[in-house]
């Protein structure tokens, strides 16, 4: 793969998604009530005390992971529904190219949204706040979680997105399952953990207590980039150029 | 440059029970124009993802541009041109940024990109409305488009699936005449499918005959012609009767006859004559008005063809 590639993959996904969101159709304002939501309701609720925090910050990533669901679930299945998939397998381009261009503008697009709430939600507090003093994020912690915790967590949902994108019959099919996916796992992790024993939670909340926020968020974000890559080379394998072009 | 564009060999592919593609030989000559021509389901489209190497026969070997197209697809089609069974336009994107991405796609050279775009899209009376999304374009302009697309970056190679389909008969014209240019100018060579016989003829120097995956005929036009079509005549008239055409059935210079609103339409052997025929229909009651008589064209070579190789 080149980057001559990706990058002809990358410009053509991102200008089909900044177009289709900016075409005056109901989905247009969709991204703009998300903003209004999450980077000037949301934040005006929580103020400073609470903005200002990594764990807060941590909606953002989450909430990125969701803009992502939307866009990647389109990657393929969009590709087949609109029948412009076998036109584009049948160029030079390689796989990789195909694929890693499909995810990095989804995770672009996620990530530029959550960085957008989270700037409004800045401004926004500190406007209603305003003492005179710049309020901003002050520690560690909360830098790494806005600098990893978008193309992260977005990455699963990307990764896996693509997974489920590649031999999904319809977008909406694709966007479906991807939502399904993610509630069982999410609701799974709440569960689940409230069943694991007794001496794992103890375990689990020394490391909480003894750990410093900012290793705490770094071996978390070690965790998500193992899950990431695991799925990135799952995706891969089961890019198979005549599979693609017969299903 | 190899003397052959396209070769294969026995090639085969299978879905199942199904034969796609049965032993399929064939020899294509650079820098010709090449009609692969068959009715729905004939194996096609199938032949095309095959040379693209975008799926693998099930037996047989086929070479393009001089490589192979199990383990070599990646370089055929960075010298191959394709327009496939659908436009495959990104339709959310105007017209010159999907000629971008094409372009990009190709590794063009950019101000070479933008020159070829304007040079395409003013040729194909698309330039004005260049910055139009393809979505509101009609089936004909995308046709275009698509057309423009394949031709980007002067492949060597074009494969084009129904290429006139959509279009009106004067961009019809224009694009036979543009195809029919590039592989005499630029020796590129074309391969396109089409049902429409009479645009075959008239544009493509080789035809291969397909049905059910099985190559029927090969040949130039005018070979498929005098092969299988022989010559031919339709008789006008009044008082054809079904004796009259039980009689001219029985001539020995006739292969086929029949009948249909007043018109006899004969199929002749080779080296027949109609007067001796107008003759016998005059001294059997017929009274003739009109004769016209010579070559069969393509399209009765298809038909003969197909009838003769029934399901």
């Amino acid at each position: 793969m080149t980057s001559t590639d990706f990058s002809a993959v990358f410009w053509k996904e991102w200008k089909e998604i900044v177009l289709e969101r900016s075409a005056g159709g109901a989905g247009s304002y969709r991204p703009l009530i998300l903003v209004a939501l999450l980077g000037i309701l949301l934040p005006l609720r929580m103020g400073p005390a609470r903005f200002f925090t990594p764990s807060q910050l941590l909606i953002y990533s989450f909430f990125s992971a969701v803009v992502v669901t939307a866009v990647i679930a389109d990657s393929f299945a969009g590709e087949r529904e609109r029948h412009t998939l076998e036109t584009l397998l049948a160029t030079r381009l390689s796989d990789r190219a195909i694929l890693f261009g499909k995810i990095a503008a989804s995770l672009a697009y996620g990530w530029l949204v959550a960085m957008l709430c989270v700037l409004c939600g800045t401004i926004t507090v500190n406007v209603a706040n305003w003492d005179g003093h710049l309020l901003l994020y002050r520690d560690w912690a909360s830098w790494l979680v806005l600098l990893l915790g978008p193309p992260l967590v977005g990455g699963v949902v990307a990764t896996a997105g693509v997974l489920i994108s590649l031999h999904a019959a319809t977008v909406r099919h694709a966007q479906q399952t991807l939502m399904v996916g993610f509630t069982i796992l999410f609701l799974g992790v709440i569960f689940g953990g409230n069943m694991l024993p007794d001496a794992w939670k103890l375990w689990f909340g020394g490391i909480l207590v003894a750990w410093s926020p900012a290793a705490l968020v770094l071996a978390g974000a070690g965790v998500v980039l193992m899950i990431d890559i695991a799925l990135l080379l799952a995706g891969m394998a089961r890019f198979q150029r005549a599979r693609l072009v017969l299903d | 440059m190899e003397e052959f564009a396209i070769r294969t060999k026995g090639l085969t592919r299978t879905f199942g029970q199904v034969r796609a593609l049965d032993t399929l030989t064939l020899d294509v000559p650079s820098g010709s124009v090449f009609g692969f021509l068959g009715p729905n389901g004939a194996g096609k489209t199938t032949a095309i993802r095959l040379l693209l190497g975008l799926i693998e026969p099930t037996s047989g070997s086929a070479s393009v541009l001089g490589f192979d197209t199990r383990t070599q697809g990646n370089e055929i089609r960075s010298r191959a041109g394709a327009l496939l069974e659908h436009s495959g336009l990104y339709e959310r994107l105007s017209a010159e940024d999907n000629l971008r991405f094409y372009g990009r796609v190709a590794r063009m050279p950019r101000l070479r990109l933008e020159e070829r775009i304007r040079e395409l899209l003013t040729h194909l009376d698309l330039w004005e409305r260049r910055k139009e999304a393809a979505v509101k374009w009609s089936r004909g302009m995308k046709q275009k488009l698509a057309i423009a697309r394949s031709l980007l970056h002067n492949p060597a190679l074009v494969f084009l699936d129904e290429p006139t389909a959509g279009l009106d008969p004067v961009a019809a014209a224009t694009l036979r005449d543009d195809l029919a240019g590039l592989a005499s100018r630029q020796g590129a060579t074309i391969f396109l499918t089409t049902h429409n016989l009479a645009e075959a003829e008239k544009l493509c120097h080789m035809v291969a005959v397909v049905r059910e995956g099985k190559l029927l005929a090969v040949g130039s036009p005018a070979e498929l012609r005098s092969r299988g079509g022989g010559q031919r005549a339709e008789i006008s008239g009044r008082g054809f009767s079904d004796a009259v055409l039980a009689t001219v059935r029985q001539h020995a210079s006739v292969s086929q006859a029949s009948l249909e609103n007043g018109r006899l339409t004969l199929v002749l052997k080779e080296g027949a004559g109609v007067a001796p025929l107008v003759d016998l229909i005059v001294r059997e009651g017929g009274q003739v008005e009109e004769v016209r008589s010579g070559q069969g064209s393509l399209e009765d070579v298809f038909l003969a063809l197909m009838e003769a190789d029934p399901k």
